[in-house]
Parts: C-alpha cells; sequence; structure tokens
C-alpha cells in the first residue's frame, strides 16, 4: 500500500526546523548577499538543534537521521533562505557527513565529525577540478603512499566551501588518482584538512548562493595520514557516486521547495497587484501558469522524496544501487529546471520590480540555477537514466 | 525538586482572521504550545539543571493536543500526563482546575507547580490560581523569573502594574508564570525530538481520577459564553513632527481643543 505521510517524528522534526528557519533564517537571508558568510549566529544555532550533518551518527555528534529526514531538513532550509546559501551549507555538509560516517576510519570520525556537527568546522567534498567535473575520471590531482602516509598533487575547483574551511578549519572529502592505469579502480578518496602547508587556496565570484563561498585550492606535496583515507585505495569512484547520489537528493528537495515557495510569493503578489482594474490573479493566462508550475513542482517534491525514500532502502537492502541511481537521477533531472522556470515566471509577474536586487526571487534564481550542474548535471542524469534502462553496453562513453 | 507544569494547546493567533459575525476563523490555524506555558516549560527545566530534580507536564485537553506534550518531552520534560476524557467536553475554567487538581493528587506530590499566567486564546488567567485553590496551596501570579529556590522556599519575581515585587514563597506552591518581553523561546532540538518518543507518556480517564462528576465537563461550568466578537478596530492616531518642541505644543494643543486638559 501507498502511504505518503511522514512519521509523527518527522513531523515534530519539520516543525521545530521551520519555526526556526522562519525566525532566524528567512530574516537574514538576503543580508548574505552583501556580506558573503553565513552569521555566526545562525550556524551556532542550526549545531544546537543538530541541523549540522545530522546523518552522522550520534556516536560522533550526530542524529544518525535517514535520508528521508534529512530531506524534510534541506526543505525547510531552502522555503526559509532563497540565496541557497544555508540549503548549500547544509547539503554537502549532510551528503558528505554521511559519506564520511559511512567510510571513514574511526580515528577520523572521532577526530573530525565532531567538530563538524558542532559547527566549528566544515566538512566538503572536492572532486571537481578545471578540465574534470562529472567525467570523474579525467582526474589529474594524484595520491601516492610513501611509507606510512601518501603525498597529494593536484588542483581542485568549483568547490563549495573553500573559505569556511581554510578559515574556520575542516577540510574536503577529495578525489584523487592512485593507479593511473586502472581507471575506476584507480581513485582513492581521503579527507585533506585545508589548513595547512602546501594547501593554496582561491576562490570565484560566483552568480549566486553568495552567503558560502566557491573557489578552489592547489595542493602541492601535502602530507596526510593514513588514516584520513575515505574508503579502501582505489574504491573512490564508487564512494564519490554514493555521496552525490546523496546531495542528489537533498538538492531536488531543495530545488521544489525554494520553487514552491516563490510560487506562494507570487501567489499574494497576484491577489495584491491589480491591472486594468482587476487583481492579477483573476487573469486566466497567468491562472494557468499558476497551476502549472504548483504541479510540476508538487511532483517533483514527490519525486524526490521518493528517490530519498529508495535510498534509505538501500540500507535496508530492499533496493540495490542501480535502482537508487536511477530514482535519485530521475529526481534531480527536471529539478533546477522546473524550479527556475517557476521562479522566472513569478519575476515576470511582478514586472520591472522582478528585475531587481530587492526581489526575492532574482537572488533565488541565481540559486537554483546552480543545481543544473552541481553534484551532477541535468546532462548526465539523463545519461544516467538512459544507461539503467537500456543496459552499460549502449553508453556512449564506451 | 519534583516540578508539574500545565500546558495547553492553542490556535496559532498570530494571524487570526474572524468572519462576518465576529467568529474567529479557525480552519486552516495551526495549533501550538501556548507561549506562556512554553515560558514556564522553558524555566522549570532550569530550574531542574540548577537544582536537579524531573519535571513532568500535564495537560486536559483532547488526543489532538498529544503534540503539545511531545513538545514539552522534546524541550527536555521528562514525563507527561494527559488527561482526555468525553466527560470532559465544554469544560470552563472551573471545571478544568477542578480536574487537574484532582489529577494532581492522584499522580503524586509536586515541590513546585508551574503554569503559563493566561493562554492566548481564552486569556483568562484563572487556571493557575484556581488549581492552587483547590490543592490548598500558596500560589503567585504574573512571576517573570525564578530568582532563587533555597531549602523549601523559592524566591520570584512578580510583576505588577507599574513595576515589580519580590516574593518568598514556601513550598509546595504554584507559580504562574508570564515570559518577559526578550523571551526568545526554543526550538525543540533534532535529540530532544528523538528522546521524546521514549519518555512515560500517561494517559488519564475521568475514571482514573477521583472525585465528584457532576463537576466535570459542561454539568461543572457555570460560565457562558454568550456571543465572542473582536474589538471595534480603533483609528491610528494623529502623529505630530517636527522637532520635538513643536510636537508637544502641538499636542498641548489638540488636547485644550478636544477638553482633555485645560
Amino acid at each position: 500500500m501507498l502511504d505518503f505521510t511522514f512519521t509523527e517524528e518527522q513531523e515534530m522534526i519539520r516543525e521545530s526546523v521551520r519555526d526556526f528557519a522562519q525566525r532566524k533564517i528567512a530574516p537574514i537571508a538576503m543580508e548574505m548577499e552583501k556580506t558573503k558568510q553565513i552569521p555566526e549566529d545562525v550556524i551556532q544555532g542550526m549545531a544546537e538543534l543538530g541541523l549540522i550533518a545530522p546523518t552522522v551518527s550520534t556516536k560522533y555528534g550526530g542524529q544518525g537521521f535517514d535520508a528521508v529526514t534529512a530531506g524534510i531538513i534541506a526543505e525547510e532550509l531552502s522555503r526559509a533562505d532563497p540565496t541557497g546559501s544555508i540549503p548549500v551549507f547544509y547539503l554537502v555538509q549532510a551528503s558528505w557527513g554521511h559519506v564520511f560516517n559511512k567510510y571513514g576510519t574511526e580515528e577520523a570520525k572521532q577526530e573530525i565529525l565532531p567538530n563538524v556537527t558542532k559547527g566549528k568546522w566544515f566538512l566538503g567534498i572536492a572532486t571537481t577540478e578545471s578540465d574534470a567535473g562529472s567525467d570523474v575520471l579525467g582526474t589529474r590531482t594524484t595520491i601516492r603512499k610513501e611509507g606510512d602516509h601518501y603525498i597529494v598533487n593536484g588542483e581542485k575547483m568549483y568547490i563549495s566551501g573553500v573559505r569556511e574551511a581554510y578559515t574556520r578549519g575542516g577540510g574536503h572529502i577529495t578525489i584523487a588518482k592512485q593507479f593511473p592505469d586502472r581507471g575506476a579502480k584507480g581513485m582513492t578518496m581521503f579527507y585533506l584538512p585545508l589548513q595547512q602547508k602546501g594547501i593554496i587556496p582561491t576562490y570565484v565570484d560566483d552568480l549566486g548562493r553568495e552567503g558560502i563561498s566557491t573557489g578552489g585550492f592547489t595542493i602541492d606535496n601535502v602530507s596526510i595520514p593514513k588514516h584520513y583515507l575515505v574508503g579502501e585505495e582505489g574504491k573512490g569512484f564508487y564512494i564519490v557516486h554514493e555521496g552525490y547520489e546523496y546531495a542528489r537528493g537533498l538538492i531536488a528537495v531543495i530545488c521544489a521547495a525554494a520553487g514552491l515557495k516563490s510560487l506562494e510569493r507570487g501567489e499574494k503578489y497576484l491577489k495584491e497587484r491589480k491591472a486594468f482594474g482587476l487583481p492579477l490573479a483573476k487573469f486566466e493566462a497567468l491562472q494557468f501558469r499558476l497551476a502549472e508550475h504548483y504541479t510540476k513542482l508538487s511532483f517533483l517534491r514527490l519525486g524526490s522524496y521518493w528517490a530519498l525514500w529508495t535510498y534509505d532502502r538501500e540500507g535496508q537492502k530492499k533496493a540495490t544501487r542501480f535502482e537508487v541511481s536511477k530514482a535519485i537521477a530521475m529526481a534531480k533531472m527536471f529539478a533546477s529546471e522546473w524550479s527556475t522556470q517557476a521562479i522566472d515566471e513569478v519575476m515576470q509577474w511582478q514586472g520591472a520590480f522582478g528585475y531587481t536586487r530587492e526581489c526575492t526571487d532574482q537572488a533565488a534564481w541565481r540559486a537554483i540555477r546552480s543545481f543544473a550542474w552541481a553534484e551532477g548535471s541535468k546532462e548526465i542524469m539523463r545519461v544516467i537514466v538512459a544507461r539503467e534502462l537500456l543496459g552499460k553496453e549502449y553508453t556512449a562513453y564506451k | 525538586m519534583k516540578i508539574l507544569v500545565l500546558v495547553k494547546q492553542v490556535p496559532d493567533t498570530s494571524e487570526v482572521k474572524f468572519n462576518e459575525n465576529g467568529v474567529m476563523i479557525r480552519e486552516g490555524l495551526q495549533s501550538i504550545l501556548n507561549m506562556f506555558d512554553q515560558f514556564a516549560v522553558e524555566e522549570a527545566l532550569r530550574i531542574r539543571e540548577k537544582y536537579g530534580g524531573e519535571v513532568s507536564v500535564m495537560t486536559l485537553a483532547p488526543e489532538q493536543a498529544k503534540s503539545a506534550l511531545q513538545k514539552c518531552l522534546a524541550l527536555g520534560a521528562d514525563k507527561a500526563y494527559h488527561i482526555s476524557d468525553r466527560a470532559f467536553g465544554g469544560s470552563d475554567t472551573l471545571a478544568t482546575s477542578y480536574a487537574l487538581s484532582l489529577a494532581i493528587k492522584k499522580v503524586g506530590d509536586f515541590d513546585l507547580i508551574m503554569a503559563g499566567n493566561q493562554a492566548t486564546d481564552g486569556d483568562t488567567g484563572h487556571i493557575g490560581p484556581q488549581v492552587a485553590q483547590f490543592l490548598g496551596i500558596p500560589h503567585v501570579s504574573y512571576v517573570e523569573k525564578i530568582e532563587n529556590v533555597e531549602g523549601d522556599k523559592v524566591l520570584v519575581k512578580s510583576l505588577l502594574e507599574d513595576g515589580y515585587r519580590m516574593i518568598e514563597v514556601k513550598l509546595p506552591a504554584l507559580l504562574a508564570c508570564i515570559p518577559p518581553p526578550n523571551f526568545e523561546y526554543s526550538n525543540p532540538s533534532m535529540m530532544g525530538i528523538v528522546k521524546a518518543k521514549n519518555k512515560p507518556y500517561v494517559w488519564l480517564k475521568a475514571d482514573d481520577i477521583d472525585g465528584d462528576k457532576s463537576r466535570f465537563g459542561l454539568n461543572g461550568s457555570p460560565t457562558r459564553v454568550m456571543k465572542m466578537y473582536p474589538p471595534p478596530k480603533r483609528s491610528r492616531g494623529e502623529v505630530f513632527t517636527g522637532n520635538y518642541n513643536e510636537a508637544v505644543k502641538k499636542i498641548i494643543d489638540v488636547l485644550k481643543e478636544k477638553k482633555v486638559i485645560s
């Protein structure tokens, strides 16, 4: 039987996060576009509530939440922050906290994760390079074993939270090539603290999500201890996709929430603004657009939770890795597109005001536009679904 | 110290609307924990943190009020008592206070009973003092802060219209609490919510509390609500701008014109 209800506990979580987010985040959200950072009291408030990497087990200061519950938090943060800064801050740490919790060494987890869940450090993901994004095998950064430690060289680019990890502490789960002749089985994942000699950060001026930094860093002969490995040598390619799928599911929820929230603002505007003596809401041309966007985003929201639910079922041995990949890719495929289309419509309704920086929706548009490629482009989502339908032998890259 | 906090679930009246007959439109209104009660719960938890002990919460309400008690548990309370029975339907503040006092006698000896000074829906402020009267213990209303607990005495700050007074009261006692203007309520933490489901939750029926059943519910309620209506809207008033002396002079002129002053 189908049951679309959340548990009593999940409803309480939603209520608590919504109240917090609407009181503490919504009023300051647009300021982050200018200050370029998330206020410290917001980060500490999130940490006190248990909203930073809640997917990490309680042993390391997390909540041990499943993907659906992590999605509920993502949805409420997205509804409160149109700039997308706090949703990104959240989703990166929730997804990669989950991965670290699952594959990190006990020593590293005890050292790092409590600092992350307390909001002291930032935990990010660094796979992208100037010439390698969705094509992870194109990674040029290298890692080699030397005695009881590893030496890393290379460069990462378009990475979220570089300034946060560089200034606050923490680091990024990073992927590098260890065995160049082994293809997918030659990639290794590890935790790379950014506050160390040999790391030089650089920053890019993003179009949106301005409360959290995007940048890169060069890695020049950096030594890392062996307990910083995330999973075994040569398993990085597979683990990184598990993390990306978690993040993609959360992104799909975030996109749906941002679009639906924008439509709520739009509905209010349509009722208030008059043209030719009538409220705009009376015009059927606009009603139809509202109904269409609302319907698409509501299905996106449902599909996103279904994908996260499928992810959780893999943990219960009720779904396969491939089923998860397909479900998540389906959820994310149209997420950014449908959401930005809805937000764009709301901007259009507002005429000239919609084109100003005073308008909340334009910030949401710029934020959500990034998810058309972030954590896997919309084109790659299509490749994944087609691959699962037709079989690997029909993939273009083989 | 054993503390009991009496709480109530109320409609979220921050954006309340009335229909043409002056009746509140309840559709779409969410139910929330009365803010005065949340303050009392948070004060109780602070006392527990400082002096040790246990905090229980109690409500008399239909089943759907469970979410309010669950919230209290998620905030950190140790145990919940939910009194719910058709026999209590239609209770006014007198019948509610009577049933609450019976339940309190039934479930245990508490050193301190706390409650919100009033609820944001009825706004009567009756429950706390009436419960104290039924229990035969002292009470203090308008308690903004519990300063100190020493032995069997508690020192509290109680608000007056034009100031406040410090009152020392002997335990057991009931304190009806009012949040200070700068009160920032807490949200239940994720861990608090997870732990709440494993805390004791006790349901009490009319048969579980000894008492005169003719004093329960509508039968035990002398109050009759004849009509509810919103207060008439007042005009915004006139704002006098300009420099201080000019503005004051204008105000004095208007007051003289209206013969408020001569």
